[in-house]
């Protein structure tokens, strides 16, 4: 996809059909991306981040988060599926973690792969990262989409502190394209590698990746999606358990709490933070430099981390406990990062500097953005404050923002016009 | 601080401007013009979960406004230390923001018991805090010199006995080198 193309794909879509316009979605967006209009649900591709937030909280299922179709493995000689780490907290505790993940080759992979085969490089990585970057306090883990997205839209200044390095899922794909294309004679495009992910903002990294130097992968497949096929194929799995290697240790990823925990040593205070709205508030204090005395801060946009990403299907405590017992009794498999321990010292995990997204401005002049602000405090004055939503957008305040960028009226206030009706009868009685 | 000149302090008035803004903060304070912007914000005693609500819509809304991130820093760091000390030395009071096209003033108004001595108050260190303050991980004695080194100008009146009034202003156009 083309870096400078301004349209930002969204792995979110509004099914208007579903949409009764109720707002729910739109009191819930930590970026004030969603209006109702019209009656129906509308997000600005600019404003949104992709958190889920609207997906979790839509009543009539009205907002789908995509992802992609199964069907595309067919245009491959060869495919990769990456499974996130969050994938093997979804299953009953009778479900052993070799039998959910061999399940997945019958969805048609040549090969599973598994995000959790390079944590403990990514561990090192990070570490390795902190020590080389001691003028940038604290450096802020870029792995969740969504807390990057965040980041350029709203604390722009926090930019230069996130680890620019590539995401484990995405370092894999880079390692293993190159593998394949030299053990099995292949082209590039030959391969096919898909990840399997919990949330939809990881399908949108996929479609849009930001600061990617290469190719990545060729599609992201949702948990969700997969789940129910997958399970028909453990039930025939359950009875001749499959001997497969995996690596219980890596785990930790789907858990940001564990992470941190993995990346603290005696020269490095790490710090975990997760639920999109603790980010927020962090974010801001580092900003101001009330943070600095960490050195990484491990930032998750959904409860606990992956494992509450809005494509799971297991509640993220539920999913949490289950992936640590998995910790506690699996024995890891060997890997072999010598290859990776190269590439990164050959910098091929780099990420080109992360770019402001300034949407959330008034206006690109501060003397403009101050007249307008006067307007919206006009504005807000005559508005109820009950910040109902009923107008279709989240707040009063942010109804007289729209009002002043043109984007809405004073008549879309529902009480507003209900007074006035009021006022009219007596009037007229 | 030897890059901040025009440093005068007695008993009850503290002034401090950054060297080479002295005129324009002269001006601007005989002859304050209208804000465009006003925000207000109540600060109750002890309240420490309250304090701080203030500064935090103040850089909110200096965000809206495309303020350059650093200054937005020093406005949000100085806004907070001033919100913070009101709330832990002061029987409460309010905090006003007047926003202009090229500064912020912010101005902080307290019901007392006001300081005996502003100029021992700036060192560095000392602080009056109470036990309670203290437990609650503030009262390091940093507040007010923190506020100093992130203003472009700051003056504080006060008295024993009585209420403070602290203010600052702060430039939009990142002067701080």
């Amino acid at each position: 996809m083309n870096a400078k193309e301004t349209k930002y794909f969204h792995a979110l879509q509004i099914l208007e059909d579903n949409c009764t316009g109720c707002t729910a979605c739109v009191r819930v967006c930590p970026t004030e991306a969603i209006r109702v209009r019209d009656r129906k649900a509308q997000i600005d591709p600019n404003r949104c981040v992709d958190c889920g937030n609207c997906v979790t909280v839509c009543p009539f299922h009205a907002i789908l988060p995509r992802s992609d179709s199964l069907d595309l493995l067919s245009n491959f000689k060869h495919t990769v599926a990456i499974v996130s780490t969050s994938y093997f907290g979804q299953f009953t505790e009778d479900v052993s973690y070799g039998v959910a993940k061999q399940a997945l080759f019958a969805l048609g992979f040549d090969e599973v792969q598994e995000e959790a085969m390079v944590t403990d490089f990514m561990i090192e990585m990070i570490r390795d990262y902190i020590r080389a970057n001691r003028d940038k306090r604290p450096i802020l883990s870029s792995n969740c989409p969504t807390v990057v997205r965040l980041i350029q839209l709203k604390f722009p200044s926090l930019l230069p502190n996130l680890f620019h390095q590539e995401a484990p899922m995405s370092i894999l794909t880079r390692y293993l394209r190159e593998k394949i294309q030299a053990e099995r004679g292949l082209a590039e495009d030959e391969i096919g590698i898909f990840l399997i992910v919990p949330c939809a903002a990881h399908v949108t990294a996929v479609h849009q990746p930001e600061g990617a130097y290469k190719h990545l992968q060729d599609g992201a497949f949702s948990i969700g999606m997969i789940y129910g096929k997958v399970r028909e194929h453990i039930k025939n799995l359950q009875n001749h358990p499959p001997t497969i290697d995996t690596y219980p240790r890596g785990l930790t990823w789907a858990l940001s709490g564990v992470q941190a925990e993995l990346v603290d040593c005696e020269d490095i205070r790490a710090l975990s933070v997760n639920g999109v709205e603790n980010v927020m508030e962090i974010l801001s204090r580092v900003e101001d430099h009330y943070l600095d005395q960490y050195d990484y801060i491990v930032l998750r946009s959904c409860t606990n981390g992956c494992v509450g990403g809005c494509f799971n299907v297991e509640n993220p405590f539920v999913a949490m406990s289950r992936i640590k017992k998995m910790i506690k009794e699996g024995e890891n498999g060997e890997v072999d990062v010598r290859d990776l321990e190269e590439l990164y010292g050959e910098g091929e995990f780099e990420v080109a500097p992360l770019t402001p997204r300034p949407v959330m401005e008034l206006d690109k002049d501060i003397k403009t953005a101050i007249v307008k602000m006067k307007q919206i405090n006009e504005i807000l004055t005559t508005l109820p404050g009950l910040n109902c939503s009923a107008c279709g957008s989240p707040t009063c305040y942010a109804l007289a923002e729209d009002i002043v960028q043109g984007k809405a009226a004073i008549e879309d206030c529902v009480v507003l016009l209900q007074r006035h009706s009021r006022e009219d009868e007596t009037v007229e009685g | 601080m030897q890059d901040f000149a025009a440093v005068r302090s007695e008993m009850g008035e503290f002034w401090n401007i950054r060297s080479g803004l002295e005129e324009s903060v002269k001006g601007f304070f005989s002859a304050p013009p209208e804000a465009d912007v006003v925000l207000e914000s109540l600060i109750p005693e002890k309240d420490f979960n309250t304090a701080g609500k203030g500064s935090a819509e103040v850089k909110n809304l200096l965000k809206r406004l495309g303020v350059d991130p650093e200054v937005l820093r020093r406005v949000a760091v100085a806004a907070y230390e001033a919100e913070i000390n009101v709330a832990a030395h002061s029987r409460g009071g309010m905090m006003d923001s007047y926003i202009h096209s090229d500064l912020i003033h912010v101005v902080f108004r307290d019901k007392g018991p006001g300081i005996a001595d502003i100029a021992q108050a700036m060192v560095p260190g000392f602080s009056t805090a109470d036990d309670m303050v203290r437990e609650m991980g503030f009262g390091a004695g940093l507040g007010l010199p923190n506020i100093q080194k992130n203003a472009d100008a700051l003056h504080i009146t006060s008295s024993a006995g009585g209420s403070t009034v602290l203010e600052f202003l702060i430039y939009f156009a990142n002067n701080e080198r």
